[in-house]
């Protein structure tokens, strides 16, 4: 029984993590951007979610709604504005970009209230959670799981059937190619980063219910999902949501059975979650460097 | 040749003039002045200000040493911090038992050790795979430090050292010693820097970053090139660790953690990557607009008027340091992707070709 | 150029700093988190000792003195805390320094006993007043340690060889209080079965719990920050443990910051605090109320304990700057400051009406082997979303055993 509710634990963390790599993800697969700002962009979906249903007084879910697509707007608008211009430079740049604007997001949300404290949601879920012969899974993680089963079938349909989906998936396959027939790299760029941001809020929102809101805690997200995305492999979308289901079974796990081993070598205090990770991440970059899903590049001289 | 003095242009005709350390006469006349006058700076600043060098100088060793890694062979590190980490707990460990001059090369050799692991990716994956490997390491550094009971679990290791050859070092004085020897590591690590990268295996570096399977054709080996670099640049980190141990008297783990390495990186991207100048340059520049900032803040604060016309609340002057960090990181890279180096350089050449133009 | 304004400035402000003390001024330091990690209780913090001060100046505390209060944003990182230190050592000699983080406070202890400057850190860890160099070291309230153990004495009230769990915060803050509580635990016979990190950004503890519970924990006592105490607290409530084991924790775990993030899963908590409830009428908590509004504090920095603990810093600094104008004729620099402090005992001990009195009365009291203010403490209890005092103040007498071997 411990063994299946560590599982189930572990599924609903991982979601979440799924939830803020998906973003990462897109963001990737169509520019090879690592974005360092993943965690600014969750964090700031969270507060304005926050700032919606209690200093305007939205409904919740309304309010939720309504941040997501305001922090997409805001990915839109740091495409727009930072990354266009750095079309060309070298790719060290462009992350150096990312890195840069997670301080200046820093710094914007330190003009906010939210730059220090805790807040919390007012209650939209019932408390506690629900126990399936002997499983217990508390409804903010239903809804990190539910969130992720949307995103992926609206991605799944996105790029299979829509027209702007497959131009994504052309883009990323061949830059020049797919400019020569015509697609609109640049649109297929800020969609990219529009979609990342809806994801990085869901993520918050995710985030801020089950373990209310601090921008420490909601920035830390965007650090612990590397290891999930190294792992499904960077361009994977599905691969995303694998990654982080496997990362957050992984942490579940190594608290249940690993810190007491870990004790018994000298390495005292446990936490091995916050290492496991990362671990894993290393592992992977030594024997199985693009992922359990992520395209082998083949270079051609 | 004619008169090596009144060189107003690039006289350069073979490949062995072209990889000297100096381009003319006036150059090692001017590095001599530079350094004559660092080694008198301090005689007219405030022991706290001394401070303010000091860790400028440290940064720039580590910087430098991420020019090697991320400037020469194009890999991303974020994980400098953690190789200061090493270098500082080497010292920290064996300066109870060994002199200062031998622990602090010390810290430079087992933080190169620490790369050269880290580097190992390397001879499989490109670019971006490993800016992860190296983030990988910087969170298990602070990890495994909180965990070993060797290591006070990252809580404070005194590193003191109060005589050095009868000198007795004193708050008063602490600073100044210090000073000194950082200045005399910078200068061995630099000529040492210029010396490794002008010649063939610099080179080498270059061909990797731009183009690791010309480079595999004409008989270089990437995989080991970039270990080395990336070993080399440990070693620099390692370094900086070490002295930064002796300048804080004691280590904690907060010291190396992931912002330290991001601000390490936005250092060697401020300075123009790839350059000596700009090692020393880019530190100088964070810390000195850190200082600016944090001035400003403290007269916002004061002032009643902008006081009056901020909402109860919010905290404009806190949030002025990681704006203005940001925003200089950006708009370097949007404008001038070549740093601070390319405004020296251009001041250089005005200066090198007069009274031409060019 | 920027060098030569740079130096220009420097000794403007210093010449500045030369007139100024002159025209009596004193100046008191303190540096901490306002931004970046930790800032959640640092920004509360640093309004407190602002409040003070201005309160201070206001109500000419110290006759003919004006108080330079130097209140800055170190954001975390201990060279800036270290440079603001030494760069006020160089131009405003401060009397008496206000610390923060424990990182920086232990890396700084060298240095402090070299210049002799009282110091009093908002982290209460014990290495700070545990030799070496602790001599000018002192807690406004007591130690984490002593908390923490203080707790253990409470459980042996009513359960005899009870099996505790540790959860601490994973860094130098929250390691601080494990040695000292397996110390105390054997004396009392009592057993820890675990020791867990447990920091921010803990989305699941299911694992956690659960191990706790097979262990057979029937208490984990907790020495962190609220945020992953609060999602704890609400794992447990959903597992139905809250009722199988009893929760409580050292100072910065508890407050109203806990309640708001765990609800109703915060029920039934036990906190060891020194400091007096926003509920209380005491003179410290009035006065806090009344700044509060003078300079339009919001509700949040209102209700923090942080904010109490703040003003009772400012406060214990405060006064002993004004004792020593009294006893070394207008003599206010760090030498009579530390005097001041070692004195502040017996009839001279100081009482705010920021933190509880031990039973003889007394509630910050200092000498010069025995560093820590405020000595007494409760345990208190979340009851109907509030904290409650649930027992008198009282002193650990055990902690005063175990802490050195």
């Amino acid at each position: 029984m411990d063994l299946a509710q560590n599982l189930i634990s572990g599924v609903a963390v991982g979601c979440i993590y799924a939830l803020a790599a998906l973003g990462f993800v897109l963001i990737y697969k169509s520019s090879r951007v690592i974005n360092f700002a993943n965690g600014q962009l969750i964090a700031i979906g969270a507060f304005l979610a926050y700032a919606l249903a209690v200093w305007v007084g939205l409904p919740v879910l309304l309010a939720m709604l309504l941040a997501m697509l305001l922090t997409a707007g805001l990915g839109f608008l740091v495409e727009r504005f930072f990354l266009r211009r750095l079309v060309g430079q070298p790719i060290i740049s462009v992350i150096m970009v990312t890195i840069g604007l997670a301080s200046v997001l820093d710094g914007l949300m330190y003009l906010t209230p939210f730059g220090s404290g805790n807040f919390t949601f007012p209650q939209f879920l019932p408390p506690g959670g629900l126990n399936l012969g002997g499983v217990s899974i508390s409804y903010p993680q239903l809804l990190a799981i539910g969130f992720t089963v949307v995103f992926l079938l609206i991605f799944g349909w996105f790029f299979q059937r829509s027209i702007l989906g497959i131009a994504m998936r052309a883009v990323a396959d061949d830059q020049m190619a797919s400019m020569s027939l015509g697609v609109s790299v640049e649109k297929v760029f800020a969609l990219a980063w529009a979609v990342a941001g809806l994801a990085a809020a869901s993520a918050g929102i995710v985030v801020g219910a089950v373990s209310g809101l601090n921008q420490d805690g909601l920035i830390a997200i965007g650090l612990a999902v590397f290891p999930a995305v190294i792992l499904g492999g960077l361009d994977s979308v599905p691969g995303a949501v694998v990654g982080g289901i496997v990362i957050g079974i992984l942490q579940s796990l190594s608290t249940a059975y690993l810190d007491g081993l870990l004790a018994q070598v000298g390495l005292v205090g446990g936490g091995s979650q916050y290492a496991v990770p990362f671990v894993v991440l290393l592992i992977m970059l030594w024997f199985k460097p693009h992922g359990l899903f992520g395209t082998e590049e083949i270079e051609r001289v | 040749m004619r008169n090596p003095w009144a060189q107003t242009g690039n006289y350069r005709t073979s490949y062995a003039q072209d990889t000297t350390i100096f381009f003319n006469y006036r150059e090692i006349l001017s590095v001599g002045l530079l350094l004559v006058a660092l080694c008198l700076l301090p005689l007219f600043l405030e022991r706290s200000q001394v401070l303010v060098l000091n860790f400028i100088l440290i940064y720039a060793i580590a910087v430098l040493g991420l020019n090697i890694t991320t400037g020469y062979a194009g890999l991303i590190s974020v994980g400098q911090a953690a190789f200061m980490g090493v270098g500082a707990y080497t010292v920290a460990l064996s300066a109870p038992s060994l002199p200062f001059w031998l622990t602090i090369p010390l810290g430079g050799l087992v933080a190169a050790l620490a790369g050269f692991l880290v580097g190992i990716p390397s001879l499989r994956v490109k670019h971006l795979y490993l800016a992860l490997a190296t983030l990988a390491f910087q969170e298990i550094f602070v990890w495994v430090v909180g965990r070993s009971p060797a290591l006070a679990q990252g809580s404070a290791i005194p590193v003191e050292m109060r005589n050095f050859l009868g000198l007795e070092i004193t708050f008063r004085n602490h600073n100044y010693f210090w000073y000194y020897v950082i200045l005399f590591v910078l200068v061995v690590l630099v000529v040492a820097w210029r010396n490794l990268l002008r010649g063939k295996y610099g080179r080498a570096l270059i061909a990797v970053r731009d183009n690791d399977r010309a480079a595999d054709a004409m008989g270089m080996d990437p995989g080991r090139t970039k270990l080395f670099a990336f070993a080399l640049g440990a070693f620099y980190g390692g370094v900086a660790g070490g002295l930064l141990a002796y300048m804080q008297r004691a280590v904690v783990v907060e010291e190396f953690t992931l912002v330290r390495s991001v601000a390490l990186l936005a250092m060697a991207i401020v300075g123009g990557l790839g350059t000596v100048v700009g090692s020393i340059l880019g530190p100088a520049f964070i810390e000195f607009l850190r200082l600016g900032v944090e001035r400003l803040s403290e007269w916002m604060k004061a002032n009643p008027f902008i006081q009056s016309i901020t909402p109860a609340g919010v905290d404009v002057a806190s949030a002025l340091l990681p704006l203005s960090f940001g925003l200089v990181i950006v708009l370097f890279l949007m404008f001038e992707p070549r740093g601070l180096y390319n405004w020296w350089r251009l001041v250089r050449s005005y200066f090198r070709n007069w009274p031409f133009r060019y | 150029m920027k060098r030569a304004m740079t130096l220009a400035l420097a000794v403007t402000i210093g010449l500045l700093g030369l007139v100024l003390a002159q025209g009596r001024t004193v100046t008191l330091l303190w540096s901490g988190a306002i931004t970046g990690p930790t800032s959640d209780v640092g920004g509360p913090y640093a309004a407190g000792i602002e409040d003070y001060c201005r309160y201070a100046n206001e109500q000419r505390l110290i006759p003919n003195v004006t108080l330079n209060c130097i209140v800055r944003d170190d954001q975390y990182q201990n060279p800036n805390t270290q440079r603001i230190l030494e760069e006020a050592l160089d131009r405003s000699k401060p009397a008496i320094y206000l610390g923060y983080s424990t990182g920086a406070m232990l890396q700084l202890k060298p240095l402090i006993q070299e210049v002799k400057l009282p110091t009093i850190p908002a982290s209460a860890h014990i290495g700070l007043i545990d030799p070496p160099n602790n001599q000018y070291f002192f807690l406004p309230v007591s130690s984490y340690s002593e908390q923490v153990v203080a707790l253990m004495e409470y459980i042996n009230r009513s359960e005899k060889n009870a099996r505790i769990a540790l959860v601490v915060n994973p860094s130098p803050f929250g390691r601080a209080v494990v040695d000292h509580a397996r110390r105390a635990a054997q004396r009392l016979g009592q057993t820890i079965v675990d020791v867990r990190e447990v920091g921010g950004g803990n989305l699941d503890n299911t694992a956690l719990l659960r191990a706790l519970d097979a262990a057979g924990a029937q208490y984990i006592i907790h020495q962190n920050v609220a945020g992953p105490v609060a999602n704890i607290l609400k794992d447990a409530k959903r597992l139905g443990l809250d009722r199988k084991i009893k929760q409580m924790g050292a100072v910065y775990t508890g407050g109203s910051d806990l309640i708001r993030l765990a609800g109703d899963a915060a029920e039934g908590y036990l906190w060891a605090s020194s400091y007096y409830t926003l509920d209380e009428n005491t003179p410290g908590i009035a006065l806090q109320r009344q700044l509060a509004t003078r300079y339009n504090r919001s509700a949040d920095i209102l209700n923090s304990t942080n904010y109490t603990a703040g003003m009772l810093a400012a406060a214990i600094a405060i006064e002993a700057m004004k004792r020593a104008a009294q006893r070394f004729s207008g003599r206010i620099d760090n030498d009579t400051v530390y005097q001041s402090i070692i004195g502040m005992n017996g009839p001279n001990a100081f009482k705010p009406g920021f933190a509880v009195s031990t039973k003889a009365g007394i509630e910050i009291d200092f000498t010069r082997s025995e560093q820590t203010g405020a000595e007494g403490l409760r345990v208190l209890e979340v009851r109907g979303g509030k904290f409650v005092p649930i027992t008198d103040p009282f002193t650990s007498a055990l902690f005063r055993q175990v802490r050195n071997p």
